[in-house]
This record gives structure tokens, C-alpha cells and sequence, in this order.
């Protein structure tokens, strides 16, 4: 058996698997986070995909091992209990998602590509969105609902910005 | 997949005292983007899984003073990021970029890439364009080889059981050397390449020096084209120099009928991309140039 301790949405999950799990196993089976989707199994269509370490990733192709001693975020990391994520808001506002079974892994492609870059050019949005196939053929709307939530998170962190100036120069 | 021991490495020589003791039936993991895939379909039965993946001594990008040393555990997206690959080497980084998607390119390693030796991998041609070397360390130490030497056959490397690939290294007198990488696949994202091409060369008085031509995806393993570089060496460069190395370059690759692509049309590519890698690595040596001279 192998013994992993991670940080999973903020808090600390152990379990103990046979070493061959996989993350998303390990997710799905021991901390019944069953957001990320088992689709292909093999990389291709990213309905897995889950933050370590801030990068997106297959969870799929991650024994739990190897995530051992990280920071994992799901798609149940996302929304507080009172309130929606804004990329999750602005692909609810789209249409963006039609089935929803590519939906956890295309919203935590989109959470990763807008925690590096803020202001993704349409190109950068299809190249980060490009290991998530949707069978419903909904990529336009996704990309718009990826723009939007870009634009939002930007107004966000300059009104934060402002606020915070004020605070320094209040006397 | 079927049951197996793991243990994370702590550190190189860990790794290798593993490697060491447990020989063929150990397997590698380093990125797992391909490993893992074989284990669900037992292409491999391996008894022990030895990770590599934390050693992030394997993963560093930096300026030695025999070359440019790529460490094997680099992923394609620390390649992509590194400055000095970007301001160096373009077409590594657009080798990297080619492959996979955000999350494979996350995980995946360049030595995984090259020891995987698939004929299609996008990681080879550039590399063997630039002369890299491949360092391989074992219990008897470690030894430096062209890296065209690691390539046997599809799947198939030199590698014995207990070598661990630590890193690539392109050689200093190719650290100015331009270069460009081309891909044509069936789609833009995640598309094996059903042609990949690598070219590098210096300009000497408008002649080419030293130029060099690997392919990918129309052999066994990626090739050098030496009738071609023959054919170049030493030749005025120009649109139609070109565009002939691509027609000799078309000759010299062996490539096959499947399901993607007919060799002829394999062929064709092959004509097409070397002439178009060319034409890039001489843009991106005049850009170069202007660069200095401003």
C-alpha cells in the first residue's frame, strides 16, 4: 500500500491505496470527489483534468503517489457555499456547457489558464482548452465564457487594486 | 492495471540503487503521460515502479560550458517557459508546444518523449538537428552518446535495464546555431505528427555551413537525411535550394501506409516541411542578425 497526504480543496486528505491508483481514483473512490470524470483513461480527452501544484493536469495519468505531499484543487474547490466561481458564473451565463460531462475539466483548464494569464488572447484560450473534447460541439461558447470571465477577474483585481491603494493612502 | 511496488526516488543515487537492484523488472516514471497509459494496457508488467518525478535535479535548463543541458526531466512546459530555450532555441519550443495539450505537456518529460521512441515524437528531430547527446548514468557511471545512438526502433531504445537518461545536451558550438521545427498533423491540437521535419544551419558568406535535416514519423526512428545536408553543404542559399533539399529529403525517409496517412502523402509532406523549416531558420537567423546590428 502506499500512504498519501495531500492538500485537496484546502484541506488535508489521507489515504492509504495500492500503489497502482490513480489520482483520479483516489479522488473519485477515497474522497468521493466524484467532480472529475473518468472518460478515456488514457490522457485524450481531459473530463479529469484537476490542479496540482497549479498546473492542470490528467488526473487520470497521475498515480496517487506521485501527488502525495501536493496541492490538488477539484472542481468542488471552486464555488463557495454561497457563491459560484466567476468562470463558473460566466459559462452558466453562456450556455457553455450542454451535457456538462467535459464540463469539471474544461472549467479547471480555463481556473489554470486564468490564474497565469488574465488576459488570454482567443489563440491562448484554444491552446489551453485544447485537452478538453466536448462531444456537443460547444466550443464557442466556451471560449466566449472564458473571455468574459477574464474580463471579470481583471475589473476584480483592479477594483481590489484600487480599494487597496485607498487603504494605504488613508490617513 | 495490474499490481505493482512503487517507491518515490529521494534523490539521484536513490534512484539508482533501485534501478540497480531491481533491474528489468523496475520501470521508470517520470512524467507517466505514456507510462501509465502501457500499464493500463500491460504493454508492461513491471514488479516495482520507480519514480523519478521529484528529482527536480533532473529537471534544470541551464548553460554548461560544454552546451545548452536540458535536464531529462524537464517537462515540455519548462521548456516552453525557459527563457533561455526561448531566446535560443525557438524550435524547441515549438516542439514542445506541438505536443499533447496543456495538461500531457504539464506532466510529460522531454526524456520521457525521446525514451518512449515513437517514430512520431515531436521532441527528436530538433534535437538531432542541433547534434544533441544524451547523458545516461549507471552503476558504472555515467557516459555520453550522440542521441541519435538512443534511437533503435519504434519503441526501442539503446538503454539497458538500470540506465537513467539525466539529460540532453546540445554542444556550445551549436549555441548560436539557427534552427526551426516544423509539424503537420491531421489537427492542431493533439495530433500525432504524420510528418515533423528539424532543420539547423549556419550562413557562412550567403552559403550554408554545417547544415543539418532530421525527420520524423517516415522511418523507424527520427532520421538525419545526409543526402540532403551533402546536397546543401556549402551551397548559395535560396528558395530553391530550398525547395530541392526537400525533394532529396522525400527520397531518403522510408515511411509507411496507416491509417493517417499514405507514404506518398507522407513524401509530399516531407518535401513541403523541409523547404518551409529552411526558410525559418533563415528568417529567424536575418531577424537575428537585425537584432545585433540594431
Amino acid at each position: 500500500m502506499t500512504d498519501v497526504t495531500m492538500t485537496v480543496n484546502g484541506q488535508t486528505r489521507s489515504a492509504s491505496v495500492p500503489p497502482e491508483t490513480t489520482l483520479l481514483q483516489l479522488l473519485r473512490e477515497n474522497f468521493n470527489l466524484t467532480g472529475a470524470k473518468l472518460g478515456c483513461d488514457v490522457g485524450d480527452c481531459g473530463a479529469c483534468t484537476v490542479i496540482v501544484d497549479g498546473q492542470a493536469v490528467n488526473a487520470c495519468l497521475m498515480l496517487a503517489g506521485q501527488a502525495d505531499g501536493r496541492q490538488v484543487l477539484t472542481i468542488e474547490g471552486l464555488a463557495s457555499r454561497d457563491h459560484l466561481h466567476i468562470i463558473q458564473k460566466t459559462f452558466e451565463n453562456s450556455g457553455a456547457l450542454q451535457c456538462g460531462f467535459c464540463g469539471p475539466g474544461v472549467l479547471m483548464s480555463a481556473k489554470a489558464l486564468l490564474d497565469e494569464n488574465l488576459d488570454p488572447s482567443t489563440q491562448e484560450i484554444r491552446d489551453a482548452l485544447s485537452g478538453n473534447l466536448c462531444r456537443c460541439t460547444g466550443y464557442t461558447k466556451m471560449i466566449e465564457a472564458v473571455q468574459d470571465a477574464a474580463r471579470l477577474l481583471r475589473e476584480d483585481s483592479r477594483s481590489k487594486l484600487t480599494h487597496a491603494r485607498t487603504e494605504v493612502t488613508a490617513p | 492495471m495490474k499490481a505493482f511496488g512503487y517507491v518515490s526516488a529521494k534523490d539521484v543515487a536513490h534512484a539508482m540503487a533501485l534501478l540497480g537492484e531491481h533491474g528489468a523488472k523496475a520501470k521508470i516514471l517520470a512524467g507517466g503521460t505514456d507510462l501509465l497509459v502501457e500499464l493500463k494496457h500491460a504493454v508492461h508488467n513491471p514488479e516495482i515502479i520507480v519514480d523519478v518525478s521529484r528529482l527536480r535535479e533532473l529537471s534544470d535548463i541551464a548553460i554548461a560550458d560544454d552546451g545548452l543541458h536540458i535536464g531529462a526531466l524537464a517537462t515540455h512546459t519548462d521548456i516552453m517557459n525557459s527563457p533561455i530555450v526561448c531566446g535560443m532555441f525557438p524550435a524547441l519550443v515549438e516542439a514542445a508546444h506541438s505536443i499533447g495539450a496543456v495538461q500531457t505537456r504539464n506532466l510529460g518529460t522531454l526524456g520521457g518523449n525521446l525514451i518512449t521512441c515513437v517514430p512520431s515524437m515531436d521532441s527528436g528531430p530538433a534535437l538531432l538537428a542541433l547534434d544533441a547527446a544524451a547523458t545516461v548514468a549507471s552503476s558504472a557511471g555515467r557516459r555520453r552518446m550522440p542521441l541519435a545512438d538512443l534511437f533503435v526502433g519504434p519503441r526501442k531504445t539503446s538503454l539497458k535495464p538500470g540506465d537513467l537518461l539525466v539529460d540532453i545536451v546540445i554542444p556550445k558550438e551549436n549555441l548560436d546555431k539557427p534552427a526551426a521545427f516544423e509539424k503537420f498533423g491531421l489537427r492542431k491540437g493533439q495530433a500525432l505528427a504524420l510528418v515533423n521535419v528539424g532543420a539547423a544551419f549556419f550562413i557562412d558568406k550567403g552559403n550554408f555551413l554545417k547544415p543539418r535535416i532530421a525527420l520524423g514519423a517516415v522511418a523507424p526512428t527520427v532520421i538525419r537525411a545526409p543526402k540532403t545536408e551533402g546536397f546543401l553543404d556549402g551551397r548559395k542559399i535560396s528558395p530553391e535550394a530550398f525547395a530541392e533539399a526537400g525533394r532529396i529529403a522525400a527520397t531518403e525517409a522510408k515511411p509507411i501506409s496507416d491509417f493517417r496517412a499514405s507514404a506518398d502523402y507522407r513524401r509530399d509532406l516531407i518535401a513541403v516541411l523541409v523547404k518551409r523549416a529552411l526558410a525559418k531558420a533563415l528568417a529567424r537567423a536575418t531577424a537575428k542578425q537585425k537584432e545585433l546590428v540594431a
